[in-house]
C-alpha cells in the first residue's frame, strides 16, 4: 500500500508524463510535415515559378504565375467581401445587441459556423453562384472564402468588443457623443490591434483552404485576371499536380506548398506579435 | 447672497430594471455655483441620483423614473429631451479615470470634435485653456501628442476633468473622482473644485465625509434611497436636525 504522499507524487509523475510524450508527438508531426515541405519545396524554387504561366501537361519547364496571382486574387476578395461583414456584424452582437437573446444565437451559430466543414460551403456556393451561372468563375471562390471569414471575423471583433470596458462608453456618452460615434471613435481605438489581429488570422485560415475553391473557382491552366472564368490557385494546383502523374508537376507542388506555407506561417506570427506586443 | 437654483429634484423616484426601487421621493435644490457633495452608505442610492441628472441610465433598458427634474426650470426627464445637447451640458467624471485610446490633445479635443468644432487653431486654444484649467498644462504642455495612458491616475483624472471642461458644461457631475487616487492627487483635485465652482455647478459623491466637510457648501446625506437630510454642510456636519445624519457623520455607522 503506498503512502497517500508517494501516491500524490506518482500520480503528478503521470499526469507530466502523458501530457509531454502527447505534445512530442503532435509537435513531431508538425515538424516533421513543415520540414518535409521546406527540403522539397526550396529544391523546387526557382524564378520561373513566379513569372511562367505553366507549360503543356508532360512539357518541362513553366510555372505558376497564374496560380500565385489568382490565389492572391481570390483570397483578396474574400476578405474584401469578408472583413466588413464580419466586423460589422461582431459590433451589432457586442453594442446594439448586447445581452440580447439574439446576440447569443447567433454568437453560437457563428461557432457552429467555424467548424462546418469548408467543402460543405464549397457545394453551398457552388450551387448558388458556379450552377446558375453555367461554369466556375473566381467571385464564386472569394464568396466562399469570405462566407469561411466571416464567423471567425465576427466572433474576435465580438470578444476584442467586449473586452474594452463599459467606464469607456460611459464616459464618451456623458461628454454627448451619439453611440456610433461611441463605437468608432473609442471602442474600435480601444479594440483595434485586436481585431486587426483576428482579421489576419482569418486571412491565414481560409488562405489555406482547397476544397471550398475546387467547387468555386476550380482551376485554370492560363493566366487571367478575369473574376467571371474559372481561376487558378495555389491550393487546387497543388491538389491537381500532386495527383497528377509527371514528376516535374511533382516538384511544382512542392513549391507552392512550400510558399504558401511560409504565407501563412508568417500571416499567423505577425498576428501572434501584435497580440503579444499590445497585450504584454 | 440670492442662490438661483440650477437643479431642482421634485419628488424623484427611480427604479432599475427588475422593478429595484433605488430612489424614493427624493426632493432638493441644487444652486448654482455651489459643490453640492451626496454622503450616505454603500448602496444608499446617492450615484444612482447623480445619474438621473444626466440621464446616464438611459443607456440601459427598462429603468424608469418618475416625478420631475428641472435644470435651468426645464424638466430634463421629458421624452422630448436631447439627450446628446443635455450631456454636453452636464458633464461628467466618473470613479476610474475614464482617458480614451489616443493622444492627451485628442482627449480633449473629441468633446470639442462632437461640438462642431473642428479648425485646428479653435481646437488648441480651448485644448489649452481647458488643460490649464484643470491645472494639468504646466505637466503636460510638452507630450500633447502622447498617449494619455502615460499619465499617473491622478494625471488621468485631471486630463478627464479637462476634457469635460472643454465643451462648457453648465453642471459638472463627479461620481467619487478621487477614491481611485492617491492623497496628493486628491488634493490636487479637491483645490480644483474650488476654483472651478466659480463658472460651473459642481454634484460631487463621495464615500470620504472629511471630503465633503472640506470642499462642499450643500450636503445630502441618504440612506436607502432617501434623502434623510439636506441642508449646508457646516449644519450637516456639526448640527443635523436628523438623529440618523448625526449617527453617520459621527461614525456610528456607515
Amino acid at each position: 500500500m503506498l503512502t497517500i504522499e508517494k501516491r500524490r507524487k506518482l500520480e503528478g509523475f503521470l499526469a507530466l508524463l502523458f501530457s509531454t510524450l502527447a505534445a512530442a508527438l503532435g509537435l513531431f508531426w508538425l515538424v516533421f510535415i513543415l520540414g518535409d515541405v521546406l527540403i522539397h519545396g526550396v529544391g523546387a524554387l526557382n524564378l520561373g515559378l513566379f513569372v511562367n504561366d505553366p507549360s503543356p501537361p508532360g512539357v518541362e519547364g513553366g510555372g505558376l504565375r497564374n496560380a500565385f496571382i489568382g490565389q492572391f486574387i481570390i483570397t483578396l476578395f474574400g476578405t474584401v467581401i469578408g472583413v466588413p461583414i464580419g466586423v460589422l456584424g461582431g459590433t451589432f452582437l457586442a453594442e446594439y445587441a448586447r445581452g440580447r437573446n439574439i446576440s447569443r444565437i447567433i454568437s453560437i451559430l457563428a461557432d457552429i459556423m467555424v467548424s462546418v466543414p469548408s467543402i460543405v460551403i464549397g457545394t453551398f456556393v457552388y450551387a448558388i453562384l458556379v450552377r446558375p451561372v453555367g461554369h466556375f468563375n473566381g467571385w464564386a471562390g472569394s464568396v466562399a472564402l469570405a462566407i469561411i471569414m466571416i464567423p471567425v471575423v465576427l466572433r474576435t471583433t465580438e470578444n476584442m468588443l467586449s473586452l474594452v470596458p463599459w467606464t469607456l462608453r460611459e464616459a464618451a456618452f456623458a461628454l454627448g457623443a451619439p453611440y456610433y460615434k461611441v463605437i468608432v471613435q473609442v471602442v474600435y481605438r480601444g479594440a483595434a490591434t485586436g481585431i486587426l489581429t483576428g482579421i489576419l488570422l482569418s486571412i491565414a485560415r481560409v488562405a489555406g483552404e482547397t476544397a471550398p475553391l475546387l467547387f468555386t473557382a476550380f482551376n485554370n491552366s492560363f493566366f487571367t485576371l478575369n473574376m467571371n472564368q474559372p481561376m487558378s490557385s495555389l491550393t487546387v494546383t497543388i491538389f491537381q499536380y500532386a495527383m497528377g502523374p509527371y514528376d516535374s508537376w511533382h516538384s511544382q507542388a512542392w513549391a507552392a506548398a512550400f510558399v504558401i506555407t511560409i504565407f501563412i506561417l508568417l500571416l499567423t506570427i505577425t498576428g501572434r506579435l501584435i497580440i503579444k506586443w499590445r497585450y504584454k | 447672497m440670492a442662490e438661483s437654483i440650477e437643479l431642482e429634484v421634485k419628488g424623484l423616484d427611480f427604479h432599475y430594471a427588475g422593478n429595484i426601487h433605488a430612489l424614493k421621493k427624493i426632493n432638493l435644490k441644487v444652486y448654482k455655483n455651489t459643490v453640492t457633495a451626496l454622503i450616505g452608505p454603500s448602496g444608499c442610492g446617492k450615484t444612482t441620483l447623480l445619474r438621473c441628472f444626466n440621464r446616464m441610465h438611459d443607456l440601459y433598458p427598462k429603468n424608469r423614473y418618475e416625478g420631475e427634474l428641472l435644470f435651468q426650470q426645464q424638466n430634463i426627464l421629458d421624452k422630448g429631451t436631447d439627450l446628446i445637447t443635455l450631456r454636453s451640458r452636464i458633464g461628467m467624471v466618473f470613479q476610474k479615470p475614464t482617458p480614451f485610446p489616443m493622444s492627451i490633445f485628442d482627449n480633449i479635443a473629441y468633446g470639442l470634435k462632437l461640438k462642431g468644432i473642428s479648425k485646428k487653431s479653435d481646437l488648441s486654444e480651448k485644448v489649452e485653456h481647458a488643460l490649464k484649467h484643470s491645472a494639468l498644462w504646466d505637466e503636460v504642455k510638452d507630450k500633447l501628442n502622447a498617449s494619455a495612458y502615460e499619465l499617473s491616475g491622478g494625471q488621468q483624472q485631471r486630463l478627464v476633468i479637462a476634457r469635460a471642461l472643454a465643451v462648457n458644461p453648465e453642471v459638472l457631475l463627479f461620481d467619487e473622482p478621487t477614491s481611485a487616487l492617491d492623497p496628493i492627487s486628491t488634493a490636487k483635485i479637491e483645490e480644483l473644485t474650488e476654483t472651478l465652482k466659480k463658472d460651473v455647478t459642481i454634484v460631487i459623491v463621495t464615500h470620504n465625509m472629511q471630503q465633503a466637510a472640506r470642499i462642499s457648501d450643500w450636503t445630502g446625506f441618504l440612506m436607502l434611497g432617501e434623502l434623510i437630510e439636506y441642508d449646508r454642510t457646516d449644519k450637516i456636519f456639526t448640527a443635523p436636525s436628523e438623529k440618523l445624519t448625526e449617527d453617520y457623520v459621527t461614525g456610528r455607522f456607515g
